[in-house]
C-alpha cells in the first residue's frame, strides 16, 4: 500500500487550489500535513482519497482507504447508527437490513471504540459538533482501513476526546496502516507523527523528521513571523463603542463586556465554545435568549428611526412576539430584529466562511460591495450609477482589489484573499462603528493576511471599535488590545494585551476553571 | 415531536377517517358499510400506488411531474389492450423505462428533476394520445376481478403487497442509500454512495409504480382516457407533502405518503357526506394541503424549541 | 445581460425562420402577429413564474389566480365599458392578494413554495367554482367590455404593447433599482444576502405578490381576446410558464436570468406550437415534438454544474 501524487494541479473555478503539487506517505507512519489554511491541504487528501479529480498530475494510493473530512461527511437525516453501519449494515435472512439490530450494532461498535454518550439513535443533525466528529472517526476507524486519511479531525475535539484518537492512530499505525492527519495545533502534530510536509500556497515545501515550531511556520509563511503584525499597542482607545451586558444565546451563557472605539478586542477559546454564536447575536442574525447591546453612537440621529440616546437594545422582555411581528418599542430601546436593524445601528459583520455567507459568488464585484449600502446612492429606488462607481472605484482602490480588474467581473474569479478584501470593501461603504470580523483570514495567503492585519489596525486608529476572532490563536495574541477567552459559553478569563505568545491564550483556554 | 413530524400523514389519516365516519354516520344515520370501504379502496389504489413512487423520487430531494404522463401512455395502452396479462407486463415494463429515461437525464444529464420530468410529460401525454386518441378501450373482466374486484377486497391484498415492497425496499442496501442521497449529496458521494445510480433507479420505481397505477385506473373504471394521468401529478405530490415527506429529501417515508393519498380521497367523501358544494371541493383540499404542512412545520418547530 | 438569454433570442428566430419557410403564412405581418399575440399570454404568466424562479420558488396557483381574475373582470364589469376601471383593479387586486398570501405563507410560515402554490391553486379553484356556480351565474356570461377586446384589433394590436410596456417595466425593475438588485442577491445565496442587510423576506412576498399580479393581468388579456371567461382556462399556463421560464435562460435554482430571454422563450414555444398545427401535425405530435424542443435547449444550456 502506498500514497504516492506528483504534479497535482487543481482549480476551483479559476482560483488554483494545488499547483504542481507531490505529496507521498508510508505504511506504518503517522504523516502530519501542516500549512496555513489555503495551503490545499484539504484539496489534497480530497484529490488523495479519491472524492476530488485532479485537473493534472498522478496519484497511487492502495490499499483500504477511508477519510475524515474536515466539513464531515454524515448524513444529517439518518441516525448515528445509519452512518456508521451505511456500508455494511447487520443482514438476516434473504440478506435484508435488520433495521431493529441497527441501534444494538452501532452500540457495540461505538463502544468497541471506546465512545460512550452517544445515542445511536440520534439522527446525526442533533448531535453537538465534537460528538459528529467523533461519530465521523468511528466510521473511518471501523473501516480498519490501511490508509487513513483525517482532515483536521481534532478542531472540535476535547482534550480528552484527542487523546482517544491519538491512541487509535497509533493503533493503526503499530498495525501497519498508513496515517495521514492535518491539524492547527503544532503540539498535536509534534507529539503525533513520524514525519511532517509543509505545504503552503497549493504546493509541497518540505518534508521532514525533525522540525520546530519556529521552523514549521517559517515554512508555511514562507517568512518569519514577527515582522507581519502592526503595532497596535500605540492605538488610542476611546470612549464605550458598544456594551453587551448577560447576552445569553446559543452557547453563550450571560456574557457582558465592553467594547471601545480604537480597540481590537480578540476572542479566543478553542474552537466552538460560543464564538460564532457571541458574533451571530450582536449582528441581529441569531435571536437572543437574553441580554442587552447599547450601541454608543452620535451619529445615529442623522440616520433614519433614531432612538433618542443612539441606543439599540435587543432584549427578551418584548420577546418573540416582538421580534416575529416587527414592532419597534418607540423612545429610547427598540429592539434588533435583523442584520438590517444591526447595519443601520452602525455594526458590521465580515464572516468567515466567504462562499456561504459573505459573497454572491456569480454576481460581479461591483454589486457585491455595493449591496449593503444601495440606497444611499439611488434615487426613487433607481440606482445612480454614476455614483455608485465612483464609490466602488474609491473603495477598490483603497483596498487594492484586484488590481486592473475590471470590478464587473464575477466575484467568484477572484482569488480567496481578494475575495474577503471585497467583503470588507462592502462594509467599509456602510461607515460602520463596530467591525465584527469572524476569522476574517481564514484561507487567504500570507500576502492578503498581512494586508487585513494592517487594515484592521487602520480601521482602529479611525476611531472604530473591533471585535475579532481568529481560529489561528496566534493573530489573536498579537492584533489585540484585550482578549477575552470563552469556554463553554462563558468569559473564562481576560487577557490585556497584545498578548503576545498564543500559548497564554490557549493556556486560558484549556485550564480548568478554579472557580468551577 | 420529531417524530410526530414524521408521523404526520398516520396522524392526518387518522383525524379524516374519524371525520369521515362521524359525517358519514350523522349523514346517513348509519356507519359505513363494506361496500364504502372497497370503494374508498379501489379508488385509492392508483394515487397511493403513484404517491409511492412520487415519495422515492422526493426522498432523494428530486420531483417527478411526469407520473401523469406515464399513468396516461400506461392507461392507454392497457386500456387499448384489454389487459391481457401479456401486455400488462409490457405497460409495467413501458412504465420503468420511462422512468428510467427519466432517471439517466436527471442523473447523468444534469437536468433538474422538474425541468426534465416537465418536458418527458408532454412526451409521454402525446405517447398516449397517439395510443388512444379518443377515450375508450377496455379491461378482460378476470383481470378486473384480480385487481379491483368490485365485490370482494382483492385491492387489499395489492395493497399489502405494495406496502411489503416498501417494507423490503427500506431494508436493502439501497433503501439506506434513497435516504442518504436526499440528505445530504455531497456528504453522501463523499461516502462512496453511487448518487447517480440510486437517482436513476427511483425514477424508474416511480415509472413502475405509475404503470401499475395505469393499469388499476382501467381495472376500477373500466376504460381508459390518455388524459387520465393528468390529475396525478397535483395529488401525488399532495400526497407526499401531506404524508409527511420533506421536499429537501431525506426524511418520510411511502407509507406516510400512501396514508397521505387515502387521507385526500377521504377529504373528498368527508366534503360530500357533510353536504358541502362539490362546487367547493378544491378549496378544501387545498387548505387541507396547507394546513397539513403547517402542522408538520409546527411540530418540527417545537421539537428544536424543546432540544435546545 | 445573460448570455443564455442571447441563446434564447437566437433559438426564437431560428424557430421563427424554420417556421416561415415551412409555412408561408407565418412570414406575412398578420401570420407573425398572431404569435406575437398568442405568446403574449404565454408572456405575461412567465414573467411573474421567472420572478419568483429568480429566488429559487416557483409558482403552481398561476392557473386559477389567472382564471379567477378573468371571471372577476367580466362578472363585475358586465360587458359595461364604464365599469371596466373598476373591473380591472378588482381583477389585478384579487391576483396581487392571491400573490401576497403565497409570498407570507413561503417567507413568513415557511411552507415550501409548491405547497403553498398548490394549496393557494387549489383554494381559487374552489372559491371560483363555487362563487360563480361553475360559471352558470347570471352575471357569468357576460362578454368583456369593447376597449378591452379592441386591444388586439388594428394592425398593431395594443396588447403587443401592453406586452412591450410589462417587457420594459420588468427589465427596468431588474437592472436598474435597488430592488432588483436584492432580488438577484436573495437567489443566489439568500443567507449572504440576509447578512448583507437584505430584507429576504420582504423581496420574496413581493415577487410572489408580483407574479400574482401577472397572471391577474394574463387573465385580462384572455379575456379580451377570447371576448368571455371559461373555464379551465388558466390550465394550459402552468406548465408553459415554467418552461417559458428555463427555455429563456433563467436558472431554476435562482439568481440567473433576464426577461428578454423570457420573452424568447414564451415566442419559442408559441412558435414551434403554430408552426406544428400549420404542418397539421396531430396533437399527439406536437405534444412529443414539443417535449423534444424543451429537452433539447435544456441539453443545450439547461444544466447544472458537474459535482465536483
Amino acid at each position: 500500500m502506498t500514497v504516492e501524487a506528483t504534479g497535482i494541479h487543481r482549480a476551483f473555478g479559476g482560483v488554483l487550489a494545488l499547483r504542481d503539487a507531490s505529496f507521498t506517505a508510508r505504511p506504518g507512519e503517522i504523516h502530519a500535513l501542516a500549512g496555513e489554511n489555503g495551503a490545499g491541504k484539504s484539496t489534497l487528501i480530497k484529490v488523495l482519497c479519491g472524492v476530488l479529480r485532479a485537473d493534472a498530475g498522478t496519484v497511487t494510493v492502495s490499499g483500504r482507504v477511508a477519510t475524515a473530512f474536515q466539513e464531515l461527511s454524515l448524513l444529517p437525516d439518518l441516525t448515528v447508527a445509519e452512518n456508521l453501519l451505511l456500508t455494511a449494515p447487520p443482514r438476516g435472512r434473504l440478506g435484508l437490513v435488520r433495521r431493529s439490530h441497527l441501534a444494538a450494532e452501532a452500540s457495540r461498535l461505538l463502544s468497541l471504540y471506546g465512545v460512550s454518550e452517544i445515542d445511536p439513535r440520534s439522527p446525526a443533525r442533533d448531535l453537538a459538533v465534537s460528538q459528529k466528529q467523533v461519530v465521523e472517526l468511528v466510521r473511518v476507524l471501523a473501516l480498519e482501513p490501511d490508509v487513513v486519511f483525517l482532515d483536521e479531525p481534532t478542531a472540535a475535539l476535547a482534550q480528552r476526546e484527542v487523546d482517544w484518537l491519538a491512541g487509535h492512530m497509533r493503533r493503526l499505525r503499530d498495525g501497519g496502516a498508513c496515517v495521514v492527519f492535518t491539524s492547527h495545533r503544532w503540539r498535536e502534530i509534534e507529539r503525533l507523527a513520524d514525519r511532517v510536509t509543509v505545504f503552503r500556497n497549493g504546493t509541497h515545501v518540505a518534508t521532514r523528521e525533525r522540525l520546530t515550531e519556529d521552523e514549521a511556520i517559517t515554512l508555511m509563511t514562507g517568512r518569519t513571523l514577527d515582522a507581519t503584525y502592526p503595532d497596535v499597542s500605540a492605538i488610542e482607545v476611546g470612549e464605550n463603542a458598544l456594551t453587551v451586558t448577560g447576552l445569553t444565546s446559543g452557547r453563550l451563557r450571560d456574557v457582558s463586556f465592553d467594547l471601545r472605539k480604537g480597540e481590537i478586542l480578540g476572542v479566543g477559546g478553542l474552537a466552538g465554545q460560543g464564538q460564532r454564536d457571541l458574533f451571530l447575536t450582536l449582528f441581529g442574525a441569531r435571536k437572543p435568549v437574553a441580554g442587552q447591546l447599547s450601541v454608543g453612537r452620535s451619529r445615529i440621529s442623522a440616520r433614519r428611526q433614531p432612538p433618542d440616546d443612539g441606543r439599540v437594545v435587543a432584549r427578551r422582555a418584548f420577546g418573540a412576539v416582538a421580534r416575529r411581528f416587527g414592532v419597534h418599542r418607540t423612545g429610547e430601546r427598540w429592539s434588533l430584529r435583523g442584520p438590517k436593524d444591526a447595519i443601520r445601528a452602525g455594526i458590521a459583520y465580515v464572516p468567515e466562511d466567504r462562499k456561504a455567507e459573505g459573497l454572491l459568488l456569480p454576481l460581479s464585484i461591483r454589486d457585491n460591495i455595493a449591496l449593503t449600502t444601495l440606497t444611499r446612492r439611488s434615487r426613487a429606488g433607481f440606482i445612480r450609477h454614476q455614483a455608485e462607481n465612483a464609490a466602488i472605484s474609491d473603495v477598490t482602490g483603497k483596498l487594492a482589489i484586484g488590481a486592473g480588474r475590471a470590478t464587473s467581473r464575477a466575484a467568484g474569479e477572484l482569488s480567496g484573499g481578494n475575495q474577503q478584501k471585497t467583503v470588507m470593501a462592502r462594509w467599509l461603504l456602510t461607515d460602520a462603528d463596530v467591525f465584527l470580523l469572524y476569522d476574517v483570514t481564514r484561507g487567504v495567503d500570507a500576502a492578503t493576511k498581512h494586508d487585513i492585519y494592517h487594515l484592521i489596525a487602520d480601521l482602529a486608529r479611525n476611531g472604530k471599535a473591533i471585535l475579532f476572532y481568529s481560529s489561528e490563536t496566534e493573530e489573536i495574541a498579537h492584533l489585540c488590545h484585550r482578549v477575552l477567552v470563552l469556554r463553554e459559553g462563558r468569559i473564562a478569563a481576560e487577557l490585556a494585551g497584545p498578548v503576545g505568545d498564543a500559548e497564554e491564550i490557549v493556556a486560558a483556554s484549556i485550564r480548568e476553571t478554579a472557580d468551577a | 415531536m420529531r417524530d410526530l413530524q414524521d408521523r404526520l400523514g398516520y396522524l392526518v389519516l387518522i383525524a379524516t377517517a374519524v371525520a369521515y365516519f362521524a359525517v358519514y354516520t350523522t349523514s346517513l344515520g348509519r356507519p359505513p358499510g363494506s361496500f364504502d370501504y372497497l370503494a374508498i379502496l379501489n379508488t385509492t389504489m392508483p394515487l397511493a400506488l403513484v404517491a409511492i413512487g412520487q415519495s422515492l423520487v422526493v426522498l432523494t430531494g428530486g420531483i417527478d411531474l411526469s407520473v401523469g404522463g406515464v399513468v396516461s401512455v400506461c392507461v392507454a395502452v392497457t386500456a387499448a389492450t384489454g389487459g391481457a396479462p401479456g401486455w400488462i407486463l409490457v405497460v409495467l415494463l413501458l412504465g420503468a423505462a420511462a422512468g428510467l429515461v427519466n432517471g439517466l437525464i436527471v442523473a447523468f444529464g444534469r437536468i433538474a428533476p422538474i425541468l426534465t420530468t416537465l418536458a418527458t410529460l408532454s412526451i409521454y401525454t402525446g405517447a398516449a394520445l397517439w395510443v388512444l386518441p379518443v377515450p375508450g378501450g377496455s379491461i378482460m373482466p378476470e383481470v378486473r376481478a384480480v385487481l379491483s374486484n368490485p365485490n370482494i377486497p382483492t385491492a387489499l391484498g395489492w395493497l399489502a403487497l405494495a406496502v411489503a415492497g416498501w417494507w423490503v425496499l427500506r431494508r436493502t442496501r439501497f433503501g439506506m442509500r434513497v435516504y442518504a442521497v436526499g440528505s445530504d449529496e455531497t456528504s453522501a458521494r463523499a461516502v462512496g454512495i453511487p448518487v447517480e445510480r440510486v437517482k436513476t433507479a427511483v425514477y424508474a420505481l416511480s415509472g413502475l409504480c405509475s404503470a401499475l397505477a395505469g393499469v388499476f385506473y382501467v381495472s376500477t373504471t373500466t376504460a381508459g382516457d390518455a388524459n387520465a394521468g393528468a390529475p396525478f401529478i397535483l395529488t401525488s405530490i399532495a400526497s407526499v407533502v401531506v404524508g409527511g415527506v420533506a421536499f429537501t429529501g431525506g426524511r418520510g417515508s411511502a407509507m406516510g405518503a400512501v396514508a397521505g393519498a387515502v387521507a385526500l380521497t377521504l377529504v373528498i367523501d368527508v366534503l360530500f357526506f357533510a353536504g358541502i358544494d362539490p362546487l367547493y371541493q378544491s378549496l378544501f383540499q387545498g387548505l387541507f394541503l396547507v394546513v397539513a404542512v403547517l402542522l408538520g412545520t409546527a411540530a418540527a418547530l417545537l421539537a428544536r424549541r424543546r432540544t435546545t | 445581460m445573460n448570455r443564455r438569454a442571447l441563446y434564447a433570442a437566437a433559438i426564437a428566430v431560428a424557430v421563427l425562420v424554420i417556421g416561415a419557410v415551412l409555412t408561408p403564412g407565418l412570414a406575412s405581418w398578420p401570420g407573425l402577429r398572431a404569435v406575437l399575440v398568442v405568446a403574449s399570454f404565454t408572456g405575461f404568466v412567465a414573467a411573474g413564474q421567472m420572478l419568483v424562479v429568480l429566488v429559487g420558488g416557483i409558482d403552481l396557483s398561476i392557473p386559477w389566480v389567472l382564471n379567477a381574475a378573468a371571471i372577476v373582470l367580466t362578472t363585475t364589469s358586465l360587458g359595461m365599458s364604464q365599469r371596466l376601471p373598476v373591473a380591472l383593479a378588482l381583477a389585478i387586486g384579487a391576483g396581487l392578494a392571491a400573490g401576497l398570501v403565497n409570498g407570507l405563507g413561503v417567507a413568513w410560515l415557511g411552507v415550501p413554495a409548491v405547497v403553498m402554490t398548490l394549496g393557494m391553486n387549489g383554494v381559487l379553484q374552489g372559491l371560483t367554482l363555487g362563487l360563480s356556480q361553475g360559471l352558470t351565474c347570471d352575471d357569468c356570461g357576460h362578454y368583456a367590455p369593447s376597449p378591452l377586446r379592441d386591444l388586439f384589433a388594428g394592425t398593431v394590436p395594443a396588447a403587443l404593447l401592453v406586452w412591450l410596456g410589462i417587457a420594459l417595466l420588468v427589465t427596468v425593475l431588474l437592472r436598474l433599482t435597488v430592488f432588483g438588485r436584492r432580488v438577484y442577491a436573495t437567489g443566489v445565496n439568500p443567507r449572504a444576502a440576509f447578512l448583507s442587510g437584505v430584507g429576504v423576506k420582504g423581496v420574496t412576498v413581493a415577487l410572489y405578490t408580483l407574479s400574482g399580479g401577472f397572471a391577474a393581468l394574463a387573465g385580462i388579456m384572455l379575456v379580451g381576446y377570447g371576448g368571455q371567461a371559461s373555464l379551465g382556462l388558466g390550465d394550459p399556463y402552468l406548465f408553459e410558464s415554467i418552461a417559458a421560464v428555463v427555455v429563456g435562460g433563467v436558472s431554476i435554482l435562482g439568481g440567473r436570468g433576464d426577461y428578454v430571454g423570457v420573452v424568447a422563450g414564451s415566442l419559442t414555444l408559441v412558435a414551434v406550437t403554430t408552426v406544428l398545427r400549420a404542418q397539421q401535425v396531430p396533437e399527439h405530435g406536437r405534444l412529443m415534438i414539443y417535449g423534444l424542443v424543451i429537452l433539447a435547449i435544456l441539453f443545450a444550456y439547461g444544466r447544472e454544474r458537474a459535482h465536483d
